[in-house]
């Protein structure tokens, strides 16, 4: 009977087991300017990326750990808590003084777009997704005209 | 005899079972408290006038307290973080089985979400409903894909590895339950100002989602049968942003169904809102100050608007909210 009950209660605590999934290491989006290169997900540190001239937080609605916006001359990087660090979540480029790693920059076409990122993308209203191993590339349009460019990271919840 | 014996060990295993289920779920106490506020309705009498239901932007923006002190008005917040429009829905039509308010107040911030957000906001919303129908519904249409149904019936599914992250919370609240909010209103006294917020992006989608539309008409048809006004607001957080598209299709939706919608965004000076020492986290929610300047605003609205009961002259009612009241102040006075 004792044995029984050690049975069933060990049974009961690992009725589930827990997942781990498989680090990718394909080829992501990213971002370059001045020859400094951002990855999506990196470690954001002031002596890496520089000082801001803007910054906000933004927390969430009952967890703890802040958004942080780090807002630059041509981009904002946003960050997400990860421990003790903050990561990099978000580049968003904020004028055509900027462009992305394949050339293409805010007051361009979608004609441009289309011809550098191909036809491979999720229209969502009028912005254009592309997705690629947990990274996404999306294009703000407004009347066939680029007016926005945020490179995002997929975070799994 | 061993027919007894069986019975006997599968008996005292599903007590062990039913024990850890209880052991390992999130009490939800004394850390994230924000997943105790649907089922601490469960305990509050059942008089109220005017029911809120929405996200974060209505349990930290509005207190039934000073709603009651104004105006005497009776009223409860059944927000959750991040609550979905069909989770609105769900718990409204939970409330109505037992009490019908006049007024229902829905925030209409929700109507951006199309798909579920994250497990752990469906968790604070739905881990503590009592079960029922709705409740059953409720995680249906919230889940996650990586969620299943049955960690939800038998939290152990999900939460066994709390087993070995067990804290003094979940022995304390084993068995029992305290009081975190009042009449649904969470009280934070931080002060922490707007400096600056990221930058707007430009919207991918003007038009709400299909299936918003659809759970606002069931919360409007649902509040229509049981001859509910139904109340629209956008309560005063500066961000996520609020943008004209949106706002312009609530009021489309409003005037056609005869609705009223308060955007208090566009009252911020007459409220008296001043948003470096009104919010506790740089624009997305009010604090205690700022939450008292609101709900100062709207009582005196929401009594002469929807004909409310001054419930001060109701001796029963008002020896409930005199005892509340008590407990308000104590707790602001303590600061916490």
């Amino acid at each position: 009977m004792k044995k029984v009950l050690i049975l069933g209660m060990i049974c009961l605590l690992f009725l589930v087991g827990c997942g781990q999934e498989s680090a990718k290491t394909e080829e992501k989006y990213s971002f370059s300017y001045n020859n400094m290169d951002f990855v999506l997900g990196e470690i954001f540190t002031r002596e890496k990326f520089g000082t801001e001239v803007e910054y906000s937080e933004v927390a969430s609605c009952a967890f703890e750990g802040l958004d942080k916006t780090f807002k630059y001359e041509h981009y904002e990087i946003t960050t997400y808590p990860d421990g003790e660090d903050d990561r990099i979540y978000s580049i968003y480029l904020l004028d055509d003084t900027v462009s992305t790693k394949e050339g293409v920059k805010i007051t361009d076409d979608v004609s441009k777009m289309k011809e550098v990122y191909g036809s491979e993308y999720t229209e969502q209203g009028e912005s254009y997704l592309y997705s690629k191993n947990g990274t996404t590339l999306q294009f703000y349009t407004s009347n066939g005209v680029i007016i926005g460019i945020e490179y995002s990271i997929v975070i799994d919840n | 005899m061993k027919a007894v014996r069986i019975s006997l060990i599968v008996l005292l295993l599903l007590g062990v079972f039913w024990f850890l289920n209880i052991l390992v779920s999130p009490k939800y106490m004394e850390s994230l408290v924000e997943g105790s506020m649907i089922s601490e309705y469960y305990d509050t009498p059942k008089n109220h006038e005017v029911l809120f239901i929405g996200d974060c932007e209505v349990y930290a923006n509005f207190s039934p307290m000073v709603l009651y002190e104004e105006e005497g008005i009776s009223s409860y917040i059944r927000g959750s973080s991040q609550q979905l429009i069909w989770q609105s829905y769900g718990i409204l039509k939970e409330t109505l089985k037992y009490e019908k308010p006049k007024v229902v107040i829905f925030n209409v911030n929700a109507m951006r979400y199309s798909t579920p957000v994250s497990e752990a906001y469906n968790r604070l919303t739905i881990d503590k409903m009592k079960w029922s129908k709705e409740k059953i519904e409720m995680i249906f249409s919230s889940m996650t894909e990586e969620e299943n149904f049955w960690s939800y019936v038998f939290p152990i599914l999900r939460y066994h590895s709390r087993i070995f992250e067990l804290t003094e919370e979940d022995f304390t609240y084993l068995f029992q339950r305290r009081q975190n909010t009042f009449n649904g209103f969470l009280i934070n006294q931080n002060v922490k100002g707007v400096e600056s917020l990221p930058t707007k992006r430009p919207l991918t989608e003007t038009r709400f989602a299909d299936i918003t539309y659809e759970y606002l008409d069931k919360i409007r048809e649902l509040c229509e049968e049981n001859n509910i006004e139904l109340v629209l607001i956008k309560a005063p957080s500066l961000y996520p942003y609020w943008y004209t598209e949106y706002d312009e299709q609530i009021e489309e939706y409003a005037s056609k169904y005869g609705l009223d919608y308060y955007n208090f965004l566009e009252n911020i000076l007459e409220i008296g809102l001043d948003y470096s020492v009104d919010t506790y986290d740089g624009g997305l929610h009010l604090n205690l100050s700022g939450a008292t300047k609101l709900s100062k605003y709207f009582a005196p609205i929401l009594k002469e608007k929807y004909s409310l009961t001054d419930y001060r002259d109701n001796e029963e009612v008002n020896a409930y909210y005199q005892k509340e009241l008590e407990k308000y102040y104590e707790e602001i006075g303590s600061g916490m």
